[in-house]
């Protein structure tokens, strides 16, 4: 449903902005941003160079519209939104969402009042605080596997280091530069948060696990390629 | 054998060289004599086949021809790390270019849609392209302005 160009007269939420990467989401991405655009006026997609008319389906809605020539990967489209985003005047507040409606809204809210408590500079989504159940098993081993072996998750002591759903307050979006352009990033982000002072709080959060975004979630192969990126990143590569 | 112990040892030593961050002028002067040294080496054993088989057996090594894969071996695997390592930089630098041409094609579009004020454009995008080119890369043309 087309909003208007302004988003909707909500009023609240003007100082924050959603970045949603999305990469051949033409299905969905139409119906989720709708639904963001709900509670939050300042959405920006960015198309990491979508083959399947993704972006037409953005264009349809009341979404800024960021198009990478070229596919780049996940983590630099967050980037690119980030800094879309951060050039806006008033933006405050920085929630990645993604485009493949696992999020939902209401959690980014309280992530977000979190926030705006000033007791925390950065909000991460856990989907294991709640309740594990929901979680598929596999995807609960390879994800649980993915905090244990990695130090920095535990130093921060978090529960969920690959959750897409997250709330940047400014000063850490203007320090954080991602610069892993494929699934490594989610580590990338947690360990720019390990070595910063930030003060970074976990909330729980629902995964919404249709057969849709299960279907695209990360497998256990891409978790080797994703050990072998941040290893070399680690030595200066 | 001191052959074994050599190879690792050039492999080990090779792999932390590139590995760690120095990128500087006397590193990559460092590549190119180690690029030249090879060439000659491998000129010289074409020639004296001999003297290479000689070497080849005071390293415990049966014939010189061994000898010249072993090393041949290594020089490969740290070209192919070396270009590893190339490739990522210049990934780096096609995604900043990249994300530069698109945020500024999307500051057009997104205010002939009208959800920018004709006044909300920004030159603020390449402060991100300039601060996050790793310092690896020596000698950045990315810094330009705008």
């Amino acid at each position: 449903m087309p909003d208007s160009p302004a988003g909707p007269a909500t009023g609240t939420n003007r100082d924050a902005w959603v970045v949603m990467p999305v990469y051949n989401e033409k299905t969905v991405v139409a119906a989720v941003v709708s639904e963001v655009l709900r509670s939050f006026p300042n959405v920006v997609c960015v198309d990491d160079g979508s083959v399947d008319g993704s972006a037409e389906q953005v264009a349809r809605t009341g979404a800024h519209l960021v198009r990478h020539p070229i596919n780049l990967g996940q983590g630099a489209a967050l980037q690119t939104g980030l800094a879309y985003a951060k050039a806006r005047p008033g933006a405050r507040y920085f929630v990645t969402f993604d485009a493949d409606g696992q999020h939902r809204v209401d959690d980014a809210q309280a992530m977000l009042a979190l926030a705006r408590t000033g007791t925390a500079d950065v909000v991460l989504g856990s989907r294991f605080l709640r309740d594990d159940a929901e979680v598929p098993w596999p995807k609960r081993v390879v994800l649980k596997t993915a905090v244990a072996l990695s130090p920095k998750a535990r130093r921060l002591h978090l529960s969920d280091a690959h959750n897409g759903l997250r709330v940047f307050t400014r000063p850490v979006a203007d320090q954080l530069r991602i610069t892993m352009s494929d699934m490594a990033h989610a580590s990338e982000i947690v360990g720019y948060l390990a070595r910063s002072q930030w003060r970074v709080r976990e909330v729980p959060v629902t995964i919404n696990y249709t057969d849709y975004s299960k279907a695209k979630g990360q497998s256990l192969v891409n978790g080797v390629n994703i050990l072998f990126d941040l290893s070399m990143k680690q030595r200066g590569g | 054998m001191v052959i074994q112990f050599i190879l690792l040892a050039a492999v080990g030593l090779g792999f932390l060289l590139f590995v760690r961050r120095w990128h500087g002028v006397r590193m990559q002067a460092g590549k190119r004599i180690g690029l030249v040294a090879f060439t000659v080496l491998n000129i010289y054993a074409v020639l004296r086949p001999n003297d290479v088989t000689w070497v080849a057996n005071r390293l415990g090594v049966g014939r010189g021809a061994d000898l010249v894969l072993y090393v041949l071996v290594i020089a490969f695997m740290l070209g192919m790390l070396n270009f590893y390592l190339r490739f990522k930089t210049m990934d780096r630098r096609l995604t900043e270019l990249a994300r530069t041409i698109a945020i500024r094609e999307a500051e057009i579009v997104n205010r002939e849609r009208g959800l920018l004020a004709p006044h909300d454009v920004t030159v603020s995008v390449p402060d991100d392209a300039v601060l996050s080119v790793p310092e690896a890369a020596v000698g950045d043309p990315v810094t330009g302005e705008v």
